[in-house]
């Protein structure tokens, strides 16, 4: 079975590569872009428009109603639809015809300068001329070399076309016939819009871990999500969980007159694990409930803890865009417990009782007692070269009590926590 | 037609599943603890009893090994700090606030044992209200459970009295026998905790003893 491909050369290829690739989309999957044009595989659409001319021509129909310049050739062989598509016919548009090609000139064959000035010394000025020659005097006179150009002068080059175009999102729009007020009310068309727009991204052989939702609203605004995962999934019912929960956590401020949803490829996820792996939350059950955690606690009360490298008294902070990794440590765990500090919030405020610089007497709402022992005092406080030395610390044991963080700033006592 | 009708009344015996638990134990060895994967654990302690040191610990053994584990922190009384000088691997551990709220830290506990396969679910109950713990209803202890059986979840909660009654598998009383101080007057160092350690369920036998120290490594 034979088969076309067909060529689009433009003087602004560069400038309209987006309108080119989608006229070309309209009739191939197989795409090539090249510095002046853009190359496609329209092999079996004979059946659906016509001989390649009729092919060409509606080609160059799309190319008008874009209204994009460009000569176009539909040929057996990629050289050949090139070769055709290149030749300038002083027209915006422009169909060339296979029946052309023996009037090619050899100049935009790939010759060298001194073989084109013997042949033209010969009367040899068009690929008619050429094949007119035998091959065998031909290859004997110029070399194994020259067999390229013989190949491409009988249309039997064997060059393939090396798709280079890759999509990298599908979208899906619907405009409701009435507005909608209330977001969970869209579930339903969401649900179809997802299932159509996943099949899209299976068909292309990808995932998506990003989908861009827009809603237009009634008061002519626009509210815009975008919805992330760090692994890439397309089941229906997952997204859908994700697209509910962040609509609630910030709903639409107007009734929804249309929808539109974007999904980015990303490759498909690996599903084997290791034998050995241990245990973790399905990444989307954890996403999930990370997503209903916020909406019940508040976006900054989940997230993962992340160390803070200044000199704060809590010099500490939640990240709520990160979720845990479940990455193993190379290093060994630690072995002996060590004692840990709780934090009271609020600082429980205290009456200090000092005697000759001692610490003697503490008393909170909660309890009192002596000072058995005590630690301090530490200076600390955070950004010093901001402000003056403002916090005392002292770790005191306090009797029938437990061991606590004494803090002092400008003569207000409080207990930062417990060490526990 | 009788004895049909009898006889579909009463169910097969291989309709019945079985139930699946996790053999798994995780060991405490400094300690000298074992907490059975599948369970309530819970831990008892008055202030400055070492009964927060127990859950670092067991959060450093699972989220080295890559286990992600998540901490309800009732009272927002956790610092990670302390935690990542115990070993445990922040990047591992899922923090949810619950700002003082014990209804938001039930819940939230609820969503995590539902979700499942954590490592741990530490439910910190430290810092709240004594008054409100008593009337959390004995329900909620048997749902999670009844949740976490057959996953390999251990649910470690940490209050400063019993709360969970026969719903947990082992409830570990925690007390400070001394504390240990260096260095001399006015120049005084905390060193450690001497702790007590009785198992009132599961496994019962003498108080074990241990010491906890202080870490003054900069983080």
């Amino acid at each position: 079975m034979s088969r076309s491909y067909a060529c689009i050369i433009s003087s602004e290829a560069k400038r309209d590569s987006q309108i080119l690739t989608a006229v070309a989309r309209q009739f191939a999957y197989s795409i090539e872009m090249i510095e002046d044009g853009i190359l496609f595989d329209v092999s079996g659409l004979e059946r659906l428009i016509g001989n390649p001319e009729q092919v060409a021509n509606k080609i160059v129909a799309e190319l008008k109603r874009k209204n994009v310049p460009g000569s176009v050739a539909v040929a057996e062989t990629l050289n050949t639809a090139t070769l055709l598509a290149r030749q300038k016919s002083g027209q915006e548009q422009a169909v060339h015809s296979p029946d052309q090609f023996h009037q090619l000139p050899l100049r935009d064959l790939d010759i060298e300068r001194d073989t084109l000035n013997v042949f033209n010394d010969l009367g040899i000025r068009s690929v008619e001329d050429l094949l007119a020659v035998p091959r065998s005097d031909l290859i004997g006179r110029y070399g194994q070399g020259f067999e390229n150009v013989i190949n491409t002068i009988e249309q039997k080059s064997t060059s393939i076309l090396t798709p280079n175009v890759k999509e990298n999102q599908v979208s899906w729009n619907y405009d409701l016939e009435a507005s909608v007020e209330n977001f969970e009310q869209l579930t339903f068309v969401l649900n179809h819009g997802l299932g159509q727009l996943f099949e899209q991204v299976e068909h292309c052989g990808f995932s998506t871990e990003h989908l861009d939702i827009l809603f237009k609203l009634k008061n002519k605004t626009e509210k815009a999500y975008e919805v992330k995962t760090s692994f890439p999934t397309l089941e229906r019912t997952f997204w859908l969980k994700l697209i509910n929960l962040r609509a609630s956590l910030d709903p639409p401020e107007a009734e929804i007159m249309s929808v539109n949803i974007i999904a980015y490829f990303a490759r498909p996820r690996a599903s084997q694990r290791g034998l050995y792996a241990v245990s973790r939350p399905e990444p989307e059950s954890l996403l999930l409930t990370a997503n209903k955690l916020k909406k019940l606690v508040g976006e900054d009360n989940v997230g993962t803890p992340v160390l803070l490298d200044q000199r704060l008294s809590q010099p500490f902070a939640l990240d709520g865009d990160k979720l845990p990794t479940g990455r193993e440590s190379l290093d060994a765990a630690r072995v002996d417990p060590i004692i840990a500090f709780s934090y009271f919030n609020p600082p429980l405020g205290a009456e200090v009782l000092v005697r000759d610089g001692r610490l003697v007497f503490i008393k909170t709402k909660f309890f009192s007692g002596h000072v058995i022992e005590y630690s301090g005092v530490w200076k600390a406080n955070s950004k010093w070269w901001e402000t003056s030395w403002k916090t005392q610390e002292w770790d005191v044991e306090v009797e029938n009590n437990g061991v606590y963080r004494l803090c002092k700033v400008n003569k207000e006592w409080f207990l930062a926590g417990e060490y526990d | 037609m009788s004895k049909n009708l009898h006889l579909s009344l009463v169910r097969s015996l291989s309709s019945l599943q079985e139930e699946k638990e996790y053999i798994d134990e995780i060991l405490l060895d400094h300690i000298g603890l074992s907490l059975k994967r599948g369970t309530i654990v819970e831990i008892v302690g008055e202030a400055s009893s070492g009964k927060t040191s127990v859950p670092l610990s067991l959060l450093s053994k699972l989220t080295k090994t890559g286990e992600i584990c998540a901490l309800v922190d009732g009272g927002n009384s956790f610092d990670p700090c302390t935690a990542f000088l115990a070993g445990v691997e922040l990047d591992n551990l899922f923090w949810i606030k619950c700002g003082g709220s014990l209804e938001k830290a039930f819940l939230a506990s609820d969503y995590l044992v539902q979700a499942k396969g954590f490592g741990a679910i530490w439910l910190n109950l430290n810092g709240l209200s004594e008054h409100q713990l008593r009337m959390v209803p004995k329900t909620y202890w048997y749902r999670y459970r009844n949740r976490i059986k057959e996953t390999p979840t251990v649910l470690l909660v940490t209050a400063t009295e019993h709360i969970t009654g026969s719903a947990s598998h082992r409830s570990l009383l925690f007390s400070r026998e001394r504390t240990e101080w260096s260095g001399n007057g006015r120049f005084k160092l905390l060193r450690q905790f001497h702790i007590s350690l009785l198992s009132q369920k599961g496994v019962y036998g003498k108080p074990l003893q241990t010491k906890i120290k202080m870490d003054y490594t900069d983080v």
